[in-house]
């Protein structure tokens, strides 16, 4: 809870970014606006949607590459770490020229990274659309660092990672992910274990071999979105990137072994805070035509968001956990989807996490309410809607899906699913995923 | 490629000044402020009561922001909080309070097809909270929570800044986290609340703020519905008399901890509409603009030393600077500080990170920004100011800070100044209001007494990089080691992170 800020009921929906998943009326899909699309020889797919939004573009380059990607032991943070590196420059334009340039035009520059995707993001003025083009697409093909530079911004990596020792969370979800996974990367967190991350500066190497990997134009979309004509944009796309040379090469990535029996782990935080519990089932991967991949997104803000039976008996009723909420997002591979908890007396968590089990239990005996139902559907179309108001805020909530699906198009589609799931449907993903062979449950505690 | 769009959009221009009206009226003895922006399918309001944690009684420290929250997160007298919470679901709708020193603002935003029913349940919010019990016992434990382990152990940048602005305010009513203190908050009754609602949720004490693409009527509409505030005057509360500081004074908390969350800073005369606020605000981009690698102090300790992972300062209060890339709406203050923030640094490189930032800052004084600087600066801030305000409500909440400072269009004339500032007011600006003679240190850190000794005696600082470093950024490090700070005994304060925030 941050204090200072807001406290209130601004944000009723946080379900999967606020994605809608009632239709707009009269264009067969949720979308509202126009989008054109390109491809280049090499690969590179370029989406434009013009949007009335006077002298304002966000040019975000999604490379669909995230710690998913990191299969090799010992390297895990490469990911992010190159989110980092690639403020580094090129030979045509070094970092301080590249900073130079960006901070001329005032453009809003920035980068994150998540387990499927590595997203750099510029917002800047329209007149500055050519000069972005050609510093973006520099750098993405012609990324030079010196040994000296990678070693320095190691450290800043490392630091990002003690600060995220300071959050109870941060510790948390490390624990779930490597307890939850056995083989397959999301075993590690985006920032990677503390001792790869520590042992960075010595792989050089390795980080060339990654970027020459994974930065290449058929692991890349770009989204632009704003001030902009379309013809236009390809145009400058065709001159820019057009020599940009294919060879992408798939990571290695282990597939996970089916989980056969609960997991339980207990974790201690170097601090003082009220018991976190995670309770993560195994999920499916994304795909915007599955039903039940659907119906698992739904059934999170069903079961535990702020209009649930245990949201008002534990939060508001029986006043037992601080929070709870439930993060049933999809990702590229099956993930997890993970209920939170902060549970107030550390003498009630096995109580708070045996109430978890009745919510569950209670959708699989019993279909959810039609209304319930509705008013989710109702609540994400105009989340979605209402969240459409800057080029940035449009292409911030298309990104995640273009990245695990590599086309836009998986926007309607997986709309058009949602819009469709049933009672029923719910009913069938708790009784077949919310199981508890495939939960895995860890209790964090303070010190 | 898919149809034409059937949602209209709201309209995204950035600075707009010439196609929006912003009225400001006291009609029915409530003050309005409107900005409407018909393409826009949302309304956004803000409702401004005069009252902020500076109003808490001395004892009761986080009466105002448990008083608002209650109102926004509680029950009314014609719905419970369960109800509301139901209500507003289908509309992914919702409000919220904030509260800051001066200002408590309730926030919200609707869908046009929604309005209706929302403004039922946002003025009834307003006009009648119920203040439960069982309400009041559930935000006063998050609340207590909040004080007792999430500021002090799950965020050292966060309890860094608090306990700076604490070392800088205290004794005055800004001393205090909005949130409260510890012990206050334990002893704040729901009759308590109840009295702070009545002397300060007033029909003279409110000014609305509603943007976006509502019809006419609407203000009207609202203003009529809280006239249904009790009528009364509040007294102003004088601005805080700031305790001059005297010599550069230094707060290590003691936790275990593995890297070092610095704040430092001191209190600045300057606020928006001040002559020298556009000048220094300028400098201030250079040296240290949020979260953007253009800062200088970002440049010096993260990018080419690795310390950590940005250092930034600031001229106005920029609360959860973690959370947002853009300044806030609604934290207008009286009293402002001039702030560093230095992202947490492994442990041995604390010291080294305080004299790298106090030496820029006293290079920049000494020296002034050079010309191509200055150009540089100039140049982004004309476009980079264009990001502050992207959204109605944003630009909604700026109206109301510019009624706050009585100025006229706080975005406008930080764009028109931009191009009347010259390289010798932005250097005397910088001369006048900065110096590094008398500040506040607060330093999060595992071994304090260690530390303290060595800021005491000025000891060599000098790093070791388990990377090469290029000669001239050794060379510098040579100078950084033994840049001496002033701190004298006396003025070092070791405090363990359990016993902060408590009374």
């Amino acid at each position: 809870m941050d204090m200072k800020i807001i406290t209130g009921i601004l944000t009723v929906a946080v379900l999967f970014s606020g994605l809608a998943a009632v239709r707009a009326s009269g264009n067969g899909g949720i979308f509202p606006y126009a989008f054109e699309e390109r491809v280049l020889d090499n690969g590179l797919k370029i989406v434009a949607i013009p949007m009335d939004s006077p002298g304002q573009v966000a040019y975000y380059s999604i490379v669909r590459t995230g710690s998913r990607d990191e299969y090799e032991p010992g390297h895990t943070g490469f990911a992010h770490f190159f989110e980092h590196m690639m403020f580094r420059g090129t030979e045509t334009y070094p970092g301080p020229v590249y900073d130079q340039l960006v901070t001329k035009m005032g453009a809003d520059a920035n980068a994150y990274t998540s387990n499927d995707v590595t997203c750099y993001h510029l917002k800047f003025a329209a007149q500055d659309l050519e000069k972005v083009m050609e510093l973006e697409s520099d750098r993405f093909q012609n990324l030079s660092y010196s040994e000296q530079v990678f070693k320095t911004e190691a450290g800043a990596v490392y630091g990002e990672y003690l600060k995220g020792l300071s959050s109870p969370f941060s510790v948390l979800y490390e624990k779930l992910m490597d307890t939850a996974f056995d083989k397959h990367t999301y075993k590690h967190t985006t920032i990677g274990f503390g001792e790869d991350v520590k042992a960075m500066p010595t792989m050089y190497e390795y980080s060339k071999t990654f970027f020459d990997r994974y930065y290449r134009p058929e692991n890349v979309i770009l989204l632009i979105v704003g001030d902009i004509k379309p013809g236009k944009v390809f145009s400058l796309a065709g001159k820019y990137y057009g020599g940009w040379e294919k060879g992408y090469v798939p990571p290695q990535i282990p597939e996970e072994p089916e989980q056969k029996a609960e997991r339980r782990a207990h974790v201690t935080f170097d601090g003082k805070t009220l018991p976190i519990m995670a309770v993560g089932y195994k999920g499916l991967a994304f795909d915007p035509e599955s039903i039940p991949m659907a119906a698992c997104m739904l059934a999170g803000d069903l079961i535990f968001g702020s209009t649930s039976d245990i949201y008002k008996k534990l939060v508001l009723d029986q006043q037992r956990v601080q929070f709870i909420s439930a993060d049933f997002g999809p990702s590229r591979d099956p993930g997890l989807m993970v209920v939170f908890a902060m549970i107030k007396d550390e003498g009630d968590i096995s109580g708070v996490e045996k109430e978890i089990y009745r919510a569950i239990e209670k959708v699989q005996k019993n279909r959810v309410d039609e209304d319930r139902l509705n008013a989710l559907k109702s609540n994400m179309k105009y989340s979605f809607l209402m969240g459409l108001d800057t080029p940035g805020n449009v292409a911030g909530r298309l990104a995640r899906i273009i990245a695990m699906s590599g086309d836009i198009r998986a926007l309607d589609r997986l709309y058009a699913s949602l819009d469709q799931v049933t009672a029923d449907d719910i009913q069938d993903a708790a009784k077949r995923f919310l199981v508890k062979d495939k939960r895995t449950v860890i209790i964090l505690k303070g010190r | 490629m898919k149809g034409i769009a059937t949602m209209v959009v709201m309209i995204a221009v950035l600075i707009l000044g010439s196609l929006v009206m912003v009225s400001c009226d006291s009609e029915n003895g409530i003050q309005t402020i409107t900005l409407p922006v018909d393409s826009d399918p949302t309304v956004a309001f803000r409702i401004w009561f005069k009252v902020g944690s500076q109003n808490d009684p001395q004892g009761k420290e986080g009466l105002a922001a448990l008083t608002a929250a209650l109102m926004t997160d509680g029950s009314t007298e014609n719905r419970r909080y369960s109800e509301i919470l139901e209500a507003l679901y289908p509309m992914a709708a919702g409000y919220g309070a904030s509260v800051d020193k001066e200002m408590t603002v309730i926030t919200g935003r609707v869908h046009k097809d929604h309005l209706d029913t929302y403004l039922d349940l946002l003025t009834d919010a307003i006009l009648h909270p119920a203040f439960l019990e069982e309400d009041f016992n559930r935000i006063k434990t998050n609340t207590l929570n909040f004080l007792e382990k999430t500021m002090r152990y799950s965020n050292d940048e966060m309890f860094g800044k608090e306990t700076f602005y604490r070392m800088i305010f205290q004794g005055t009513p800004y001393g205090h986290p909005e949130a409260g203190l510890i012990e206050s908050v334990r002893s704040i009754t729901l009759d308590h609340v109840k009295q702070f609602y009545q002397t300060y949720f007033t029909r003279d004490n409110v000014i609305t703020g509603v943007g976006g693409g509502y019809e006419k009527p609407l203000i009207q509409d609202l203003k009529n519905r809280l006239s249904a505030l009790p009528p009364k005057v509040v007294p102003p509360v004088p601005p805080p008399d700031i305790r001059p500081l005297e010599g550069q004074h230094v707060t290590l908390v003691q936790k275990n901890t593995c890297s070092t969350a610095i704040s430092f800073g001191f209190p600045i005369d300057v606020k928006r509409g001040d002559r020298d606020f556009y000048a220094l605000w300028l400098a201030n981009s250079w040296l240290g603009e949020h979260r953007n690698s253009s800062s200088h102090l970002y440049q010096v300790i993260r990018e080419t030393r690795g310390l950590n992972y940005g250092d930034y300062s600031y001229i106005e209060v920029f609360p959860n600077g973690w959370a947002r890339q853009f300044p806030p709406v609604n934290v207008a203050r009286r009293r402002q500080i001039f702030e560093v923030w230095i992202r947490p640094v492994p442990n041995e490189a604390a010291h080294f990170s305080l004299r790298a930032a106090v030496r820029e800052i006293q290079k920049l004084i000494d020296n002034g920004m050079s010309p191509e600087d200055f150009e540089l600066t100039r140049e982004f801030l004309k476009k980079y100011i264009l990001h502050y305000a992207p959204t109605t409500s944003t630009r909604l909440g700026y109206k109301m800070d510019d009624h706050f400072y009585g100025i006229k269009d706080h975005l406008k004339t930080m764009e028109k100044t931009l191009d009347k500032l010259t390289l010798e007011e932005v250097n005397e600006a910088i001369r006048r209001h900065l110096q590094t003679e008398n500040m506040a240190i607060v330093m999060i850190t595992d071994n304090a007494r260690k530390l303290s000794r060595a800021l005491v005696n000025n000891t060599p600082s000098p790093l070791e990089y388990s990377t090469p470093k290029p000669p001239e950024v050794l060379e510098e490090d040579k100078e950084i080691a033994v840049y001496p700070l002033n701190i004298r005994a006396g003025n070092v304060t070791i405090i363990p992170a359990d016993e902060m925030f408590l009374k």
